[in-house]
């Protein structure tokens, strides 16, 4: 990690997508430990700058660290310390949870690598469904599956892109019960449009907007209510 | 904070192997369909071909004495692969793409040279069992008097030049990937890069099925198999690392 212990450190960042501008000038920071919450209305640059951080999308312009490597130049050696979750879980739809767990552990090189997807299983509450195809799991629970994917390699930093998105009431507790047994040091970036369940989970809100950054501050005790205001204004 | 031990790549060259086999044991999308055009391609081939060999003339004008399509049968069996090995490619990240997983693979510490060595191993598997159809029948419909020397000469041309298909399709299907006309771009790109292997496999599996092989012919042609997929198998691993960039 870098000195200064922080897992993302991203200076004027800028992606292009022909002479549209996703990102226009973004600098992103996230100590170990903490969880930032990224806001936005659709096509605001959340996800671009989420794909930037998971080395998956290059940066025309500005530098990037992530988990003390030099992105792209070193992208290799942070991959393996970054989890991933979208609004997809991710996994194989024809492959049973268990063996989905199990080729990711590979991939991953997890140490003892057969029991950890077990326990994993069990973790997210798969474990009676470990021998079954994931495409006879409901949306919430390829989502918890998709979850238990994630947290197999014990990641450095979380990057979470909408995982709410389609679950129900009940799917996204138990996705956020998940979440907030995170272990200590663990980094997280949420990116979301749920404004309230992006403060309850986060210690820093960053709110963009066409591109750019409108705020960047703790969350604090805020009321969610006033905050809602704020966001509403912010992105009028 | 230290860095997790590099995963073994042997480990992670055999999970995403064995995945792939594993998906398409359970829905045989791939190979069904492989045989199948396969299947159409030979019984096209063999009423276009089969019933023109009566028109053909020797240089004097007069009409030849061919009573088989046998010298015919490498053009046959290699355009049947070739176009064939055109499906495995275009599904061979199918079920990255359509069920999303293809993020979490690339944000794994799998070096993208085992990605796409892997994607080439199940192209070769998906050959090989297409082949073990294949072959036999175009023995039985297409070649006559050859023993079984013929068919292990041309089983072991298949088994070299499946190399250099295999290594082509994965680096350009990778390279495909994320093209808005990937559909079209693909086969455009894959054809003619297989032509010189279509050319020295129909050369090899020609000088075999001659009633005697031709031993000359055939090593010339197989040597010349043997280096293409030697240079593509360095030039892939020279360029698959830039081909998941975005």
């Amino acid at each position: 990690m870098s000195a200064g212990g922080r897992l993302v450190s991203g200076r004027g960042l800028v992606r292009r997508f022909g002479e549209r501008a996703a990102l226009a000038g973004v600098d992103v920071d996230l100590a170990a430990g903490e969880r930032l919450v990224v806001l936005g209305p659709n096509g605001a640059g959340k996800s671009t700058l989420l794909r930037m951080v998971a080395t998956l999308l290059r940066p025309d312009a500005g530098t990037l660290e992530v988990c003390g490597h030099r992105v792209p130049d070193r992208a290799a050696r942070a991959r393996g310390r970054i989890g991933l979750l979208g609004h997809e879980p991710m996994v194989y739809r024809d492959l049973t949870a268990l063996q989905n767990l199990e080729f990711f552990a590979s991939l991953h090189g997890v140490a003892g690598d057969g029991d950890r997807p077990m326990t994993a299983l069990d973790e997210v509450g798969l474990l009676a469904r470990a021998h079954d195809p994931v495409r006879t799991f409901s949306r919430g629970m390829a989502q918890r599956l998709g979850l238990a994917r994630v947290l197999l390699a014990d990641p450095d930093l979380l990057l979470l892109d909408e995982p709410h998105a389609g679950l129900d009431a009940q799917g996204a507790r138990l996705l956020d019960a998940a979440l907030a047994r995170g272990r200590a040091g663990r980094g997280v970036i949420l990116v979301t449009h749920e404004v309230e369940r992006g403060l309850a989970l986060a210690d820093r809100v960053m709110v963009l907007r066409a591109g750019r950054p409108a705020l960047d501050e703790p969350v604090g005790d805020r009321d969610p209510a006033a905050f809602r205001a704020r966001y509403d204004e912010l992105v009028r | 904070m230290s860095p997790p031990a590099a995963p073994r790549r042997t480990r992670q060259f055999l999970a995403l192997l064995r995945k792939d086999l594993r998906l398409e044991l359970r829905t045989r999308d791939t190979i069904v369909s492989m045989l199948l055009f396969a299947a159409v391609l030979m019984m096209i081939f063999q009423f276009g071909i089969g019933s023109r060999t009566a028109d053909l003339e020797t240089p004097d004008g007069l009409p030849a004495q061919v009573d088989s399509i046998t010298p015919f049968t490498g053009g046959i069996l290699w355009a049947t692969i070739a176009l064939t090995a055109v499906l495995a490619v275009g599904r061979a990240w199918v079920p990255e793409r359509e069920q999303r997983v293809l993020d979490a693979m690339l944000v794994a510490p799998v070096p993208r040279g085992v990605l796409l060595g892997a994607k080439a191993a199940s192209l070769y598997a998906y050959l090989v069992a297409v082949e073990v159809v294949v072959l036999p029948l175009v023995f039985l419909f297409f070649v006559r008097g050859a023993g079984a020397g013929s068919l292990a000469a041309v089983a072991l041309t298949c088994l070299v030049a499946n190399l250099c298909i295999a290594i082509l399709g994965s680096l350009i299907s990778g390279l495909a990937l994320f093209a808005r006309a990937r559909d079209v771009l693909l086969p455009v790109l894959f054809l003619p890069s297989l032509l010189p292997v279509v050319i020295a496999a129909g050369g090899a599996t020609h000088a075999a099925v001659q009633g005697t092989i031709d031993l000359a012919e055939y090593r010339g042609y197989s040597l010349f198999l043997g280096a293409y997929a030697l240079i593509f198998g360095l030039v892939a691993y020279a360029t698959y690392d830039h081909v998941f960039d975005d």
